[in-house]
């Protein structure tokens, strides 16, 4: 079908603020959510559901958060892979220290833990900006590491944390024996309900104060934006984010995991993710988590198909080499990623077949 | 000179009908400075800079490049603090404040160098104004419903109100990086005045312009004068817009008042002459 806005005209600005204003969008994204909601559960296999969706469900998550941090906000955050461990980590004390407690409570509590720490650690950001900032989210990762590594009563003294089996309307979805059918409808929903929230924010006035700061910080402040509530508002709701993808990675994911799971190169994972999607963009954030997640499974899977077996280690060089080639590509040429070039596209579309 | 075709409508002196409303009769004070001193290192920006703005006035600051005009108003909003001086505003003796903290008292302004938010669209931009407007919290944002959804719309119907007025229609949802030099002083004049402010701090306005834009320019300042009551300082260069459109002029020459009166008063001083009126005529 033809994507035009020609034609639809707003007839008032509360269609012109809907979510989506252009039809073929609306309808587009009716489509989407009857895959993720109706058939990608009902055809998917467990491999599908597991190791494809339900990955690429909590990076996406963790790459909205870092996007309103760093794409929104303008802040380079290297401490993704820090909060996220503290969402797992919380996640899995509360669920062991009250058992009753409700999974979804557990999931939003462990959010608002990480949120907490990353208020402590977003403070500095009122002083300092671009690299010297990206270093202090360094040391943040680097002390969270540390300190889950060195403190036993984080893992209960054994050398993993777990996705304890709780239920949810009387069904497992969580811990080693639920199914993937099950865990994979508990991501969707908190991908769902906060990927709309997001772009709620990022379209209301903190997300303008958001922006404002990013692009031009003294002007944000002459138009009466206080920077430090603006920054470390971004720094909480985009820790809540990544705490929250943490329990999720955890809790239906992993099963079972070392703390240094969370470590820096999950931070830079989720960084290019956010830089190869789009940065300031939502859709980019899925964009670039489903770049990423499945680049890897791609070349483990595409070679086998061709008939030109290769072996783990240049799958995982190779893998290193696109990522690399991808990430100089869309800094240099093209810094809005993915989301961009698809917007691109839908330009080109709007005007064709008369390109004038 | 640029040739002048905008001409104040009856200058308040001179008016014989009292008119309609009594505000061209400047009497009272918005804002003073008294003594101020402001320097950096070893250069002395500003010097004992005593004047004052009269609500509902239109006034201009000239002088040379490098007298310290800029800095003035870095100073009224609260980005520089002066070494020395007192700064009264609404008749109260004003402590030392943050640009936000002087954005909630009213007061807006543009910059010289334009400052406004490159990767989002006119209209974005001009909403930001509305931010000290907006009560809803995070939390009610997040839903975007409700009296969230309310008040995002009310605030864009006074935004549509300044687009309309600045006539940028069509440049609604361009980003504005993308926009012209000309359309990018306008849209960042729309921002200052979605603030409904009270004084409006404008820096080199016209600056790069060419005639007609700055005719457009001059017609909207005077509209927001007159319609709004807006009181405006005024950084510019091009001696025929101020002497048409200003009330009373301060002139600056290396961070020292050099004079202080209406066009005429101003233009009739020598010293400015030397200074400044002579070597301007180019
Ligand atoms: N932030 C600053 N740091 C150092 N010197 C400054 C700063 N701002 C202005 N100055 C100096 O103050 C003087 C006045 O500058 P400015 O106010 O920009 O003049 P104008 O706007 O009249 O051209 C100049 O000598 C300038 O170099
Ligand atoms: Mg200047």
């Amino acid at each position: 079908m033809l994507y035009r806005e020609a034609g639809q005209f707003k007839t008032n600005y509360v269609a012109d603020q809907a979510i989506f204003p252009i039809r073929q969008d609306r309808i587009g994204m009716a489509i989407v959510l009857l895959f993720a909601w109706v058939i990608i559960p009902a055809f998917g296999t467990d491999y599908f559901l597991e190791i494809i969706m339900i990955n690429f469900l909590f990076f996406s998550l963790a790459a909205i958060g870092l996007n309103i941090l760093t794409g929104y906000t303008g802040l380079i955050s290297l401490g993704t892979g820090g909060f996220m461990a503290v969402g797992a980590v919380a996640s899995y004390k509360l669920a062991v220290i009250f058992p009753d407690l409700n999974i979804i409570l557990v999931f939003l509590l462990s959010g608002l833990i990480a949120a907490a720490v990353g208020i402590v650690f977003g403070l500095p950001s009122l002083r300092i900006k671009g690299f010297y900032l990206a270093v202090a989210t360094l040391a943040a990762q680097f002390f969270l590491d540390w300190l889950f590594l060195r403190f036993d009563w984080f893992t209960n003294s054994s050398t993993a944390i777990e996705g304890v089996p709780k239920t949810l309307f009387g069904f497992l979805v969580t811990g080693p024996d639920a199914s993937p059918f099950a865990k994979y409808y508990v991501a969707l929903g908190f991908v769902t309900v906060f990927a709309l929230i997001a772009k709620n924010l990022v379209r209301s006035a903190i997300g303008r104060a958001w922006m404002a700061i990013r692009d031009m910080d003294i002007a944000a402040e002459i138009i009466g934006i206080r920077p430090l509530p603006t920054k470390l508002l971004a720094f909480a709701i985009s820790a809540f984010y990544s705490g929250v993808a943490g329990s999720l990675m955890l809790f239906l994911f992993y099963d079972s995991a070392e703390p240094d799971l969370f470590d820096i190169n999950l931070s830079f994972k989720v960084l290019f993710m956010v830089i190869i999607g789009g940065l300031g963009s939502i859709l980019g954030s899925f964009m670039g988590a489903a770049f990423i997640v499945m680049i890897p499974i791609l070349l483990t899977l595409a070679p086998d198909l061709l008939g030109l077996p290769i072996s783990s280690d240049l799958a995982k060089h190779l893998e290193f080499m696109i990522f690399g080639a991808l990430i100089i590509f869309f800094l240099i040429v093209e810094p809005n990623g993915l989301a961009r070039l698809w917007q691109i596209t839908k330009e080109k579309l709007r005007l064709w077949p008369f390109p004038y | 000179m640029t040739a002048a075709t905008l001409e104040r409508s009856a200058p308040p002196a001179q008016s014989e009908a009292p008119t309609p409303n009594a505000r061209r009769n400047f009497s009272e004070e918005l804002l003073k400075v008294e003594d101020i001193s402001l320097s950096f290192g070893g250069v002395k920006a500003l010097t004992n800079i005593s004047f004052d703005i009269r609500k509902h006035e239109i006034r201009a600051i000239i002088g040379p490049n490098g007298a310290g005009k800029s800095s003035m108003l870095n100073v009224i909003n609260g980005f520089y603090h002066p070494q020395v001086g007192t700064i009264t505003y609404k008749g109260q003796a004003r402590s030392q404040m943050r640009p936000h903290e002087a954005a909630k008292t009213g007061i807006a302004r543009t910059f010289q160098n334009i400052a406004l938010f490159k990767g989002m669209s006119t209209l974005d931009n001009i909403m930001t104004g509305r931010l000290l407007k907006m009560r809803r919290n995070f939390l009610w944002q997040a839903l975007y419903w409700g009296p969230a959804l309310k008040e995002e719309l009310e605030h864009r119907e006074k935004v549509e109100a300044i687009i309309d007025f600045l006539e940028i229609q069509a440049i609604r949802k361009t980003p504005v990086g993308r926009l012209p030099y000309g359309l990018q002083k306008r849209v960042e004049l729309g921002r200052a005045l979605a603030m409904d402010p009270e004084l409006l701090l404008l820096d080199e306005p016209m600056a790069g312009m060419n005639v007609e834009e700055k005719e457009d320019m001059c017609r909207f300042i005077l509209d927001v004068n007159d319609e709004f009551g807006t009181t405006i300082a005024l950084i510019e260069h091009d001696m025929g817009v101020v002497m048409d459109i200003s009330d009373r002029v301060v002139v600056l020459d290396y961070g020292r008042l050099l004079a202080d009166g209406t066009p005429d008063e101003v233009r009739a001083n020598q010293q400015v002459i030397d200074a400044y009126l002579g070597v301007s005529h180019d």
